[in-house]
């Protein structure tokens, strides 16, 4: 029975920390401009984060390594110094977006200008990781993330024609108002914002620090192949409320607070306070695992001390990094930049830096040395060299097509 | 874990098996990285000994190419707090093992290339609350 609770436990944490402030902004933007015709986008980005995560999962519990560590190794120091420079700063815009993400759905609730909350909710942050063990900050989060079910209601409430909805999706083509390119970009921005690095650094580091050994695997593959792809439903759900509720009225998404709107349209007030939960708590989730993530990264990469599994004085410049991150991106979201803009760049420019990040996964998960007999099934690498194929044309396109299209204009 | 080796002998592919891994202390915390190898030639003159594995950021720099950046941060790193006991050279008699990872014969606290480690811990981490509460879950783990 505890290892049924367990694992039930991990599936729902799964669930409800997959979707971040990129999934959020990404799929309520997509599902108002372009219906459904881009699902299928999501479909593919989760099937990519299942399969690396699942794998970066497996050789963190099977050789203690993560995913930065490996990196440098298989890269070498020139080119993984070059990923851990891009990695950094993209991690960066994404952490700067979820602290704003949570400010804004913290100023939802209290009436108070989000921007006078954003360093109340970086300091908040930076309390939670010094003091709160890592199993329960990663459970409670992830726990209440599942508020976010409330979007699932909103369709079914709306009762839509599912089968017009599913023919959607699934002969997709580009609306008369868009062009290829901008199709093709928000397209990019929305696998982007599925399979983001910082998940992967994230995901790997995590299973060090609760010391995942190959007993954990079965709970490991069972939070993957289950918690991800049910993430993935909210995300769909987010999209398909936003196709049924905003594009009817020429909604664009520009604001974070749109994202509630087909909700609290629809649910009524109720739904709107559970949206406003699940927001604050995928936001400030992602913003607790970006924050990690940059003392990770920078850890792992010069062989540093680092984790909440030792006293914080044992990981003193680990521990550094993440508040000097923290303080970063406060200061960068109180600079008055606009919070979307900056989550629509971090997933279009994590889409163009992922090969470097998920190729080294890929050919240590298939190395004996580290993994012994647990290295990648034949299948496994089928699927995910063919994933490889694609994340390196994402990367080539992602830069043109952000100047042709002017980042999506 | 499998026996200390101190056969002075052991072939290995520096390039493949001791660059760029991690260096674990004999308490299982990290520290710091294969940054660099110092070499010496044999007897016979023609073959090369790694005689001791360099550590740190300078280190690093300087085997990039960042020569003259490589050399402030050394000595940069000097000038943080405490001599250090041992310079960022740790010779080969001090690694027990090496693996996936290199298994260092010492404690991380007594190297050098915990120096800006130690310089953040004591002017830093040390004077906000809680830097010493241990987190809960197993106990020692290497």
């Amino acid at each position: 029975v505890k290892r049924i609770i367990e694992v039930s436990l991990g599936i729902l944490t799964a669930i409800g920390g997959f979707v971040d402030i990129g999934d959020l902004v990404a799929n309520t933007a997509v599902g108002a401009r372009f219906h459904l015709a881009l699902a299928w986008v999501v479909v593919l980005g989760v099937g990519g984060i299942v399969v690396y995560a699942e794998m970066c999962g497996r050789v963190a519990a099977i050789s203690g390594r993560a995913v930065f560590d490996l990196v440098r190794e298989r890269l070498g120091p020139r080119v993984g110094l070059a990923n851990l420079a891009a990695s950094f700063f993209i991690n960066f815009l994404t952490l700067t977006a979820e602290v704003a993400g949570v400010a804004i759905a913290l100023s939802l609730v209290s009436s108070v200008t989000y921007v006078l909350l954003i360093p109340f909710t970086g300091f908040l942050v930076w309390v939670v990781i010094w003091r709160l063990p890592f199993e329960w900050m990663e459970r409670a989060f992830g726990l209440l993330g599942l508020a976010l079910v409330v979007a699932l209601v909103t369709v079914v409430r709306i009762g839509p024609d599912w089968n017009a909805l599913l023919a959607q999706a699934l002969h997709p083509h580009v609306p008369s108002e868009e062009t290829p390119f901008t199709y093709a970009y928000y397209g990019i921005a929305l696998f982007g914002a599925a399979m983001t690095p910082y998940e992967v650094f994230f995901f790997s580091s995590g299973a060090v620090e609760e010391n995942w050994t190959e007993q954990d695997l079965a709970v490991e593959r069972a939070n993957v192949y289950v918690g991800f792809p049910l993430g993935g439903l909210l995300s769909l759900s987010l999209m398909t409320g936003a196709a049924l509720v905003l594009a009817p009225s020429q909604i664009q998404v520009d604001q974070l607070s749109q994202v509630a709107l087909p909700t609290a349209l629809v649910v009524g007030k109720l739904g709107l306070a559970v949206l406003l939960v699940g927001i604050f708590a995928a936001t400030f989730g992602a913003a607790l695992e970006t924050a990690l993530s940059a003392g990770y990264t920078v850890a792992q990469f010069l062989g540093w001390q680092w984790g909440k599994f030792v006293r914080p004085e044992e990981a003193p410049r680990f521990h550094l990094v993440v508040v000097l991150s923290l303080a970063g991106g406060v200061l960068f979201a109180l600079s008055g930049v606009d919070p979307v803009k900056v989550t629509e760049y971090s997933i279009v420019l994590s889409a163009a830096a992922l090969p470097l990040t998920y190729f080294p996964i890929l050919v240590i998960a298939n190395d004996p040395d580290y993994m012994g007999e647990k290295v990648n099934g034949r299948l496994l690498n089928l699927v995910a060299t063919a994933y490889l194929v694609v994340l390196v044309a994402v990367a080539l396109a992602t830069i043109p097509l952000m100047i042709i299209t002017k980042a999506g204009a | 874990m499998p026996p200390p080796q101190h056969d002075a002998g052991r072939v290995l592919y520096a390039g493949l098996h001791l660059l760029d891994r991690q260096l674990v202390d004999r308490d299982g915390r990290y520290a710091g990285k294969v940054d660099d190898l110092e070499l010496c030639p044999g007897e016979d003159g023609n073959t090369l000994f790694v005689s001791a594995v360099l550590a740190g950021p300078g280190a690093l720099a300087r085997r990039l190419g960042a020569r003259r950046l490589g050399a402030w941060l050394e000595r940069a790193l000097t000038h943080l707090g405490d001599p250090p006991a041992n310079d960022l050279r740790i010779l080969f008699n001090r690694i027990s093992d090496v693996g996936d990872h290199v298994t260092l014969a010492a404690n991380h606290d007594e190297m050098a290339t915990f120096a800006a480690g130690r310089w953040v811990r004591d002017h830093i981490i040390h004077h906000i609350p809680g830097s010493r509460v241990r987190p809960p879950g197993p106990e020692e783990r290497g």
